[in-house]
């Protein structure tokens, strides 16, 4: 095994997780010391602090629940702390991911002789920046020196694709784990597998199976009057082993008609109950049916987000225990309408995919060989690991005592084939066309040719390219952009733009940071979603430029260039570099999910349902039933945020996370019918700024901007007639830009505006400063300097007040646009 | 279409980017972008401009990036085409945004009768 590559891929899933490992050329999954492929994802840290992972953790969920910790992977990334009373120690989540990823990494050193150094990790294609940043630092406290991330969509169309392939058109990837639910629309061609977009819930789950089902157990007892309540701390361990016989039950149901849920001895409040029902089938469907229901809706509007109707589907790949059960299978097909996958393993393909993609990027799980000794110049080779194509180029650059070195010659190393010799440019860099075998893995040996065709032997001498399949940059599944003091956000990657991928953006500071000032920082919240206000976008973290760390006062109005940068696995990068202070802030901080308290939850909760009941009215009132239809629909999330905080009172701390998001996406939802009710305003606003602009504009503008100005509000009026809410604003700010272009041509537009400005001094972020400029302005005025009053006008701009309230709803962010 | 320069998307073509032509299979798009990133990455100075209708263009990863996502998408692949291919035969198109192509192409996508509207 040692002398073939070792691709390892992990699937570190709510449940369950698995490992596989890929040798260029076959995929083999590791068996656990128990002889399973899959570990539970349990954690058990007992009275002497050992650490227990998996099935032999798993047997003290009913027995020791309170140090035995399970589905910890749907609290990654929040600053919940788990503890564990026996040993007196508390851990965060992602350190119980690490345990288990520690759990599998020696499951391949025993089963291969091998510990891996780097591996393949999958999250969900959902997951936030938190998220995929606790999933990493998970890995590297497991051990691993290097680890990339895959969103396990592509992981499973991956193995999907590498086991059936041949088959072109769109696919799909019904992605249902234990926690979360993915749905991946794929498309292959020629061997290249690409991603057209995904969708998903990121609290959708085997979890909530088992949770309808424990519902129903709960409703049957509650019938013979034994009262279990999920707010109920004291009912925790009753509730605990509910659902771990619900979870039994659940599995019996995909092959039976009729499952038992028995418990003996349950304790209620002191009243010791034997547990005897019986769930048929058809209980168990109409339970879980509306869960199933919420699942292909998610697909549909994934479908139709990318124009396919029906029947356009090639065929759907089935991954997660859940998708066993028999009426998601047939509700699925019927909704779908296509054919599933055959012959693939729902339970371990995505850390069968995951194994193979680090066999696309090269990521050699073996410890780094010992360089060999020199024997010849060095080269520098490029080429991809693994390739659908079967006459990829192999590119190089000579390095050091390369100069002799005048043309390069490369040969399979089944001698069947060999390049013709490749002269290298000046810079010493070659490209060769090679030819691969089919669907395996092909040695090549590389040579270099001195000025008489001598052959030079190069390092390294040899090289494997594998033959399977391309794949495609992943998109990006939700914007992500800087949240700016004036609440809205600059955008710096769009949804489905292709990973990685990097920007710089420049932006103004909005107060000045004084050197030392101790707990004064200047905030870039850093914000996920697709709203164009900053408040409606998740933070997902916080660049922060501390007062401390600075040498020299940095003034309000300071240019701050900065950069955001995302890897293939959704990995955040950011750097702020201050020009005139000649620093660069690279620490991206807060990367976690506050927990909030539960009243807090239950007081959001309250002001939704008012909210969500005045929006009601209104639409009764206008008569606009698509919006009634749409709030009676979401209502019940309210419904359901409110049971889960009702299970969290009870101690269940997923369910109040989920809890949290529940009412996070209900509040932008509202927001977005408050904009839609909003609309008739927006009409007042566009004629507005038309009338504005078209006063300067006539008198001030030219021919271009005329027609410009008219081309650009017709179009503004189409946008607004398709209720194009981003399209209008975007087509207004032109309008605006246009008439205030034309009015500072007006001979008397800097002296009005610097009377503007001077009025406000008093409100401006340096009154000192602003008033100096002040000064200095009305002696520009009454010298009629009109390039000193523009300059001073756009300093005093830079001074402008904030507006403190907006501030607080962008995250507090110390940054604007100019 | 009213703001912006025209000609900045013409130069970004992911056709002129990757130096393949408008009829290239997908997997000559995949194997000349693999090319292009691997000789960027060693440091090809000879890859690091690129040939427009336009006059030399510079490229970097991220742009050969974009343009192969672009061109994988079979969507944008035919705008792409019809812009590739409306260049004026015989001689390059003027850096004046008002003249050169834009008009043209603009006529072929349907867009002018659409402002006009």
């Amino acid at each position: 095994m040692t002398t073939r590559p070792l691709y390892v891929g992990i699937d570190l899933g709510t449940t369950n997780s698995t490992v596989a490992v890929f040798d260029a050329e076959e995929i083999t999954l590791i068996r656990n010391s128990l002889g399973s492929v899959l570990t539970p994802s349990v954690v058990r840290i007992d009275a002497r602090g050992n650490v227990t992972v998996g099935a032999r953790a798993r047997r003290f969920l009913d027995t020791d629940p309170t140090n035995t910790r399970s589905e910890f992977k749907r609290l990654m990334g929040t600053t919940h702390q788990l503890e564990f009373p026996a040993s007196g120690t508390v851990r965060r989540p992602e350190e119980l991911s690490a345990e288990v990823l520690k759990s599998l990494r020696q499951d391949v050193a025993d089963q291969l002789g091998v510990a891996p150094q780097r591996a393949v990790v999958s999250v969900p294609a959902l997951f936030e920046l938190h998220q995929t940043a606790a999933a990493s630092n998970a890995a590297m406290r497991a051990g691993f020196e290097r680890v990339e991330l895959i969103q396990e969509p592509v992981a499973s169309a991956i193995a999907a694709g590498w086991t059936q392939g041949g088959s072109n058109g769109p696919w799909l990837v019904y992605d249902l784990g234990g926690g979360t639910f993915d749905v991946s629309l794929l498309e292959t061609r020629e061997g290249l597998l690409r991603v057209v977009g995904h969708d998903g819930d990121n609290f959708l789950g085997g979890r909530d199976f088992d949770r309808a089902l424990m519902d129903l157990a709960i409703a049957r007892l509650a019938a013979d009057g034994v009262v279990i309540d999920r707010a109920n701390p004291q009912h925790a361990r009753a509730l605990r082993q509910l659902r771990l016989a619900a979870e039994e039950a659940k599995i019996e149901l995909t092959r039976a008609g009729e499952a038992p849920i028995f418990i003996a001895g349950l304790d209620v409040d002191g009243q010791v109950v034997d547990v005897d029902l019986v769930v048929t089938r058809p209980d168990y469907e109409a339970a879980v049916g509306p869960l199933i229901d919420r699942s292909l809706a998610i697909c549909t509007r994934l479908l139709a987000a990318n124009g396919l109707g029906d029947g356009a589907l090639e065929r759907v790949v089935l991954v997660g225990g859940p998708t066993v059960t028999p009426l998601l299978r047939e509700r699925v097909r019927a909704v779908l309408g296509a054919d599933f996958g055959e012959g693939l393993d729902p339970m371990t393909l995505v850390a069968q995919g995951a194994a193979l993609f680090a066999g696309t990027v090269a990521l050699d799980g073996r410890p780094a060989a010992k360089a060999p000794p020199s024997t010849g110049p060095k080269v520098w080779l490029q080429f991809p690991a693994m390739t659908s194509d079967l006459t990829p180029f192999v590119v190089g650059k000579l390095l050091e005592q390369a100069n002799t070195i005048k043309q390069i010659k490369i040969s399979r190393s089944d001698g069947e084939w060999q390049s013709e010799p490749t002269p290298c440019e000046a810079d010493g860099t070659f490209a060769v066309m090679v030819r691969l075998l089919a669907r395996q893995n092909t040695s090549f040996a590389v040579q270099g040719l001195d000025g008489n065709g001598q052959a030079v032997t190069l390092q390294p001498a040899n090289f494997s390219i594998a033959h399977g399949i391309t794949l495609g940059d992943p998109p990006l599944s939700r914007s992500i952009g800087v949240a700016l003091a004036d609440n809205r956000v600059q955008v710096y990657f769009n949804r489905g733009s292709p990973l990685p991928i990097r920007r710089t953006f420049v932006l103004h500071t909005v107060e000045t940071v004084h050197p030392g000032t101790e707990g004064h920082v200047l905030k870039v919240p850093i914000v996920q979603g697709e709203f164009a206000w900053a408040h409606l976008c998740r933070l997902v973290g916080t660049l922060e430029i501390p007062s401390t760390e600075l040498s020299a006062p940095l003034p309000v109005g300071s240019e701050v260039e900065l950069m955001l940068e995302l890897d293939r696995g959704g990995q955040l990068r950011a750097q702020a570099r201050i020009a005139d202070l000649d620093r660069i802030f690279d620490q991206v901080a807060l990367l976690m999910t506050p927990q909030v308290s539960l009243e807090a939850l239950a007081d959001a909760l309250n002001k939704l349902r008012t909210r969500a009941a005045d929006l009601s009215r209104a639409a009764f009132l206008d008569r606009s039933g698509k919006t009634a239809a749409r709030l009676s629909a979401a209502v019940p999330r309210l419904d359901e945020a409110e049971q889960n905080i009702r299970a969290a009172h009870g101690g269940d701390l997923d369910a109040g996370e989920q809890a949290r998001r529940m009412l996070s996406d209900f509040d932008a939802l509202l927001a977005e019918i408050e904009a839609e009710q909003a609309w008739p305003e927006l009409g007042r606003k566009i004629e507005e700024s038309f009338a504005m602009a078209v006063s300067w504009v006539a008198g001030h503008g030219n021919d271009a901007e005329r027609s410009t100005l008219n081309e650009t509000y017709q179009a503004c009026k189409r946008a607004f007639v398709a209720r194009d809410a981003d399209e209008v604003e975007r087509q207004r700010a032109v309008i605006e830009r246009l008439g205030v272009a034309a009015y500072f041509r007006h001979p008397g537009a800097w002296e009005w505006e610097f009377e503007r400005c001077a009025a406000r001094v008093g409100e401006s972020t340096d009154v000192r400063r602003a008033s100096e400029l002040a000064a200095k302005g009305r002696e520009a005025v009454r010298q009629r300097d009109r390039e000193t009053i523009e300059r001073i006008v756009r300093e005093l701009w830079s001074l402008a007040p904030v507006d403190h309230d907006e501030q607080k709803l962008g995250h507090g962010s110390g940054l604007r646009k100019r | 279409m009213t703001t912006g320069d025209p000609l900045a998307l013409w130069r970004s073509n992911p056709f002129f980017v990757l130096e393949v032509a408008t009829d290239a299979t997908p997997t000559d798009v995949e194997r000349a972008g693999q090319r292009l990133l691997a000789l960027l990455t060693v440091g090809s100075a000879n890859v690091q401009t690129y040939p427009t209708p336009l006059g030399p263009a510079t490229r970097d990863a991220e742009q050969i990036r974009q343009a192969l996502a672009a061109l994988r998408d079979p969507e944008q692949r035919v705008l792409h085409e019809l812009w590739a291919s409306v260049i004026p035969a015989g001689g390059q198109a003027s850096a004046n945004g008002n003249a050169g192509p834009w008009e043209e192409a603009e006529r072929a996508l349907g867009w002018s009768a659409l402002w006009a509207r």
